[in-house]
């Protein structure tokens, strides 16, 4: 028996009376001492995938490739005409949904987290915030899967490429950041109110139609302008197609700001997320 | 902390919201609270809220083995995990110094589609065991559980029992300094309930703590060595096991006591049941509590309304308070014709009106409360002249010295003889 173990002491709130400094050190090390069991969960959810299933984890595969290739056949067709600019307008909009697409794939990853494993929450105990890393870590294969198929697409279309291409993988980081973000929070209310999710949902479904994802950003009339350029994902999808359609960044100084913003929305959900999850947990 | 302790808990409590709406409604605003860096004021009651757990202090070192009893909602399950760190507490502390094992749910995690051995790995992640530690127990789990041939299988493949047994041997292996179960021996078969005992011990001796949780009072007391006693989540005995189980009797039969339904009366009328007792011998009517093994009587009025022209017979039914048999004890004025004289047939005259003391020889009634039905029905006919049902409510209770009544476990033995005396 060992007696020099280590004090662990449970406290109410405790958490939330952790200084600052000590708060961020705590979520750290709790994510690293956890690193075996995300590993676990990350195999877990790979090998259930592909059990009992013919394709397995090449789903992550399917949606996007038939989406391409929808959208190569639309093109083929002559259906999609070529907007003002030089670039392929397909190009244009398969570029602005892929980018779309890895931000709602964080969120609806980050904001399932906690209900999805209702009863592992409750049985066991282990730091909740590897449930959220599990998800993020399965979000981000389906990206890297739309990454590989997108470079196939650009390479039959054959547009002019700059070297800032290579800038476009660390462009998706702010959506993540932002997306993974504003997930945490709803796994939190979640728990509380079933339909936070859904509220989320239909209000970012919206959103898209005020981002400029499948437009130009200087369409519309004056009152979308202002919609526009007030929404913070307009910087951080169009930064992201800029880089790769015309090597540099329009509205950088826009597009800096909403970094900023993605990057404290997720640093201020983790730690929210951090305090609040386990009084919230024990109502799973 | 004193130093020697393996486990402090001092003051715990834990709240629950005893309603949906106010249990979203108190949820989003000490999540708002917590948003603008403020505490969420966790000791205090809210309306709607109770305590499920409150005020529970108690110390456990290492090698100790503790049992928590209490009837359902008492709180147990709660303080374990409250202990094992799955429920943060509302008020108090709760210090551990070493790895708890929580065998609260066996096999959490377990994924149905993955094999036995993929399993392992998974729970053993969950349990704070990495790669590594696994990997050097892997053949000792296997081999526990028993299921080698079924290692390759999915889960959803095992029986409940198999499944139990994979999450102990996992969890038993993870090498707890506390160990919490909470009534999930009860799954598997009485061979491998007692491996898991043994096995359980084993770890004990080697200075584990085991802090146990089951309704079987047989399993707690053969486990454990001290109790800890909770009614409705609040702490009312802590000490010497045997002390506590027969606190915990007392409990469960004054909840019976006060839940006692009603006597009615049945039959024609023709005789009239009063004044029911039970009481010890030598000891005071009224009291209607019986030290196990001891003699007791069982006593009774009666009153023939009209003249009746039958022999008749006596029954006393002593039942267990949820309605099962136990004995049924009977006299009669006369004897049966013919074959139907066997045993040793009690005969005794029935006056106008009298008493009826049947004095009840080394019962060995199990503690806990039984109940008494009495009818009186003309030995040739089948109607019951007048009878009383649920006509008295009695309590066995352990004797004060630690005779051989343990041993009989949790039995009720039958049979047992009686002497009838009627004025």
């Amino acid at each position: 028996m060992t007696y020099d173990a280590k004090l662990i002491v449970y406290e109410p709130e405790q958490r939330i009376r952790l200084g600052f400094i000590q708060c961020w050190v705590a979520m750290f090390l709790s994510i690293v001492q956890s690193r075996e069991l995300l590993m676990q969960l990350f195999r877990r959810d790979m090998l259930a995938a592909s059990k009992q299933s013919l394709l397995g984890i090449a789903w992550t595969w399917v949606a996007p490739l038939i989406g391409i290739s929808s959208w190569l056949f639309l093109s083929q067709a002559g259906v999609l005409l070529p907007g003002a600019g030089e670039v392929p307008y397909p190009l244009f909009v398969l570029l602005g949904t892929t980018v779309w697409g890895v931000f709602m794939g964080f969120f609806t990853s980050a904001a399932s987290s906690l209900t999805s494993s209702g009863n592992l929450v409750v049985q066991a105990k282990f730091s909740h915030q590897v449930l959220v890393a599990q998800q993020v870590a399965q979000a981000s294969l389906s990206v890297l899967a739309n990454l590989v198929l997108l470079a196939v697409v650009f390479a039959i279309f054959g547009g002019r490429l700059y070297w800032t291409v290579l800038l476009f993988p660390l462009s998706l980081f702010p959506l993540f950041l932002l997306g993974t973000g504003v997930g945490m929070i709803v796994a939190v209310f979640t728990v509380l109110v079933r339909d936070v999710t859904k509220v989320i949902t239909t209000v970012l479904g919206i959103l898209m139609f005020f981002t400029p994802v499948i437009y130009a950003p200087e369409a519309g009339n004056q009152l979308l302008q202002r919609l526009i350029w007030f929404n913070p994902m307009t910087y951080l999808v169009c930064g992201a197609r800029d880089l790769v359609l015309s090597g540099h960044i329009e509205h950088w100084q826009g597009y800096m700001a909403a970094v900023l913003l993605a990057i404290l929305v997720f640093l201020f959900s983790w730690r929210l997320f951090y305090i609040s999850e386990q009084k919230v947990a024990e109502r799973l | 902390m004193a130093d020697s302790c393996i486990l402090d808990v001092t003051g715990v409590g834990k709240k629950f919201c005893a309603t949906l709406p106010y249990s979203m409604y108190y949820g989003i605003q000490d999540v708002c609270r917590n948003m603008v860096g403020m505490t969420a004021n966790s000791s205090v009651l809210r309306h709607h809220e109770f305590w499920a757990v409150d005020g529970i202090t108690f110390a456990i070192n290492p090698g100790e083995r503790l049992g928590l009893l209490g009837g359902n909602g008492s709180g147990k399950s709660t303080l374990l995990r409250l202990l094992a760190g799955i429920y943060p507490p509302d008020k108090g502390k709760v210090e551990v110094r070493g790895k708890v094992g929580a065998l609260i749910a066996l096999g959490a995690g377990f994924h149905p589609l993955l094999t036995g051995r993929e399993n392992v790995f998974l729970n053993g992640a969950l349990l704070g065991m990495n790669t590594h530690e696994i990997d050097q127990c892997f053949d000792e789990i296997v081999e526990f559980a028993g299921i080698d041939s079924f290692l390759d299988a999915p889960v959803k493949t095992y029986s409940s029992g198999m499944h139990v047994r994979l999450g102990f041997a996992i969890a038993i292996h993870a090498r707890p300094d506390v160990l919490l179960i909470d009534e999930v021996l009860a799954v598997g078969d009485t061979a491998f309930q007692n491996k898991c005992i043994e096995k359980v011990l084993e770890l004990n001796r080697s200075g584990t703590a085991i802090i146990f949780v089951s309704h079987s009072l047989q399993a707690v007391e053969r486990l454990c060595l001290t109790g800890l006693l909770l009614k409705q989540g609040r702490q009312v005995f802590h000490g010497d096991i045997r002390d506590c189980v027969q606190q915990y009797n007392n409990l469960l039969t004054q909840e019976n006591l006060g839940n006692a339904p009603q006597a009615t009366s049945f039959g024609l009328g023709v005789v009239h049941i009063s004044n029911v007792d039970v009481f010890e011998v030598g000891g005071s009517p009224g009291n209607r509590s019986v030290t196990y093994g001891r003699n007791f009587i069982i006593r009774f009025d009666y009153v023939f309304q009209e003249d009746c022209h039958h022999n008749t017979q006596v029954r006393v039914w002593i039942r267990t308070h949820d309605g099962r048999d136990v004995q049924r004890l009977t006299f009669q004025e006369a004897q049966f014709n013919g074959t139907r004289n066997y045993g040793n047939v009690k005969i005794h005259r029935l006056q106008h009106s009298g008493t009826v003391r049947i004095t009840v020889l080394s019962p060995r009634l199990f503690p806990q409360s039984f109940r008494i039905d009495v009818a009186v029905v003309p030995m040739d006919r089948s109607i019951h002249l007048g009878g009383l049902a649920n006509a008295a409510i009695f309590n066995v209770v352990p004797p004060p010295e630690n005779n051989d009544y343990f041993e009989f476990g949790n039995m009720t033995v039958t049979d047992f003889d009686y002497v009838v005396a009627v004025d």
